[in-house]
């Protein structure tokens, strides 16, 4: 189990610089590893989401050759707050955890922007919020639906349910 | 989730604020550190020593799926574009076909109209309906009948010359007994040395011409065949055939030739039928050179 996570947050720490690009709708691409860190946080709890968060971040920065350190704070924030969401809410339902999708991507944007201004970040606020977070947000959103129904649709037909 | 009204222990409570604890601290280490150093820093230098390869894999793996899927995406584009291609060849050859096939319909009734104009005498123009092209009956059926005022023995011409007589008529159509059916036979004359025969049909589909008195002119290769006016029922000077191979036996009181009919009975599909009566020479009328071989 522990090493099929660890397969799976390399490689979708990896795939942002690789697949995401592929799939970028105008200037927008998605964060893969972001919807990666939330999914699992609900699913898993707080130190699952936690820890995924800072791996795939810190895979993150040093890919993107960014401050290293950056995307790892912010996404292990957003992975232990997905993790506390799912501990004290029902969010086995799609319908919460894509919105909650669209959400921390809006948090995990407004705290790398806020952590970012602390190194001297130069970009203007409202910029970077319209053009980058708030896109990408629901570019997650609709990734993030579309991952967890593909994966309820291959867990259904796991359990062999699919068709009763 | 489940995990609601679990019994956690203080040590598991703890342990995940523990996490997060050490995970930001260690961030804030990498990130102090790399500001400080201008750069990603050792922790940067020592994780992209293990994930650049992984990197450098990944994206070879996905510019050969999206290669192979931009492949197939062409290949499709190009299929369907082959099939609309073809699909529109095929609809511009059959407009094709038309167009030419209506040129030659409006080629063969402008030359009939005309024809019809320059006779001396009254016709009716008629439609080629069916055709017998066995060896007994050589004949064709035309849309025009007894309601047309059309009797036997009708001649019927194209602008070329003569195709045969109606032998059979019915209310709406008339059966054509064509040149070379094998009863067929014609009062004709060689038109150069006006030497009267007999244009005969043969069983091989041939036209023979018969009967043409040895002395006189006779015939020969080349010349013109045009009916005589002899026996009432054609008028003089339809075009019958030119003469394409002269027989003399020798001591026969006749000669014989064989023709090649100036009508070409497979491809007809539109007659004058010569319903009034004339005493002149309809040859003059004849366009002479629709009458040269091969036109």
């Amino acid at each position: 189990m522990r090493v099929s996570l660890a397969l799976m947050l390399l490689g979708g720490g990896l795939a942002q610089t690789s697949v995401a690009p592929a799939l970028r709708i105008g200037a927008v691409a998605p964060d893969i590893p972001l919807i990666l860190t939330v999914l699992l946080g609900l699913k898993r709890g707080p130190e699952v989401g936690c820890l995924s968060g800072f791996a795939v971040g810190l895979l993150q920065d040093v890919a993107a050759g960014g401050f290293v350190g950056a995307q790892a704070l912010t996404k292990a924030l957003v992975g232990f707050v997905a993790g506390l969401i799912g501990e004290r809410l029902l969010v086995g339902n799609p319908l919460v955890q894509v919105p909650g999708l669209v959400l921390l991507t809006l948090a995990e944007g407004l705290g790398r922007y806020w952590l970012l201004q602390l190194l001297h970040f130069p970009a203007a606020f409202g910029e970077v919020m319209l053009h980058v977070v708030l896109p990408q947000a629901l570019y997650n959103g609709f990734l993030g639906a579309a991952g967890v129904l593909a994966l309820s649709v291959l867990e259904a037909h796991r359990s062999g349910s699919l068709w009763r | 989730m489940g995990r609601k009204g679990r019994d956690w222990g203080p040590s598991v409570r703890y342990r995940k604020y523990a996490v997060l604890v050490s995970v930001l601290l260690i961030s804030l280490l990498f990130l102090s550190l790399g500001t400080r150093g201008g750069g990603t820093g050792k922790p940067g230098e020592l994780l992209a020593f293990f994930i650049t390869p992984l990197q450098a894999a990944l994206s070879k793996i996905q510019s050969s799926a999206f290669g192979a899927w931009s492949a197939y995406l062409d290949w499709k584009n190009a299929r369907r574009e082959n099939q609309a291609l073809r699909e529109e060849l095929e609809r511009l050859r059959i407009q094709s076909l038309q167009v030419e096939d209506t040129q030659r319909e409006n080629l063969r009734l402008r030359r009939l109209l005309a024809l019809r104009d320059r006779l001396p005498l009254s016709t009716l123009a008629g439609e080629v309906i069916a055709k017998e092209w066995g060896g007994w009956v050589r004949s064709v059926t035309v849309n025009r009948g007894r309601s047309d005022g059309i009797g036997r023995l009708t001649p019927a011409i194209v602008p070329e010359g003569l195709l045969g007589r109606v032998v059979e008529v019915r209310a709406r159509a008339a059966v054509i007994q064509l040149l070379n059916d094998p009863s067929s036979a014609v009062a004709v004359m060689v038109q150069r040395t006006r030497t009267a025969g007999v244009a005969e049909g043969e069983p091989g589909g041939a036209v023979r011409l018969k009967f043409m008195a040895r002395d006189g002119g006779g015939a020969q290769v080349g010349d013109l065949i045009v009916t005589s006016g002899l026996g009432g029922v054609f008028p003089k000077g339809l075009p019958v055939g030119r003469v394409i191979a002269v027989e003399d036996k020798g001591s026969a009181l006749f000669h014989y030739a064989r023709l090649h009919p100036v009508a070409d009975f497979a491809r007809v599909e539109e007659v004058l039928l010569l319903t009034g009566q004339t005493g002149a020479d309809l040859l003059p009328h004849f366009s002479l050179e629709l009458l040269e071989p091969g036109a």
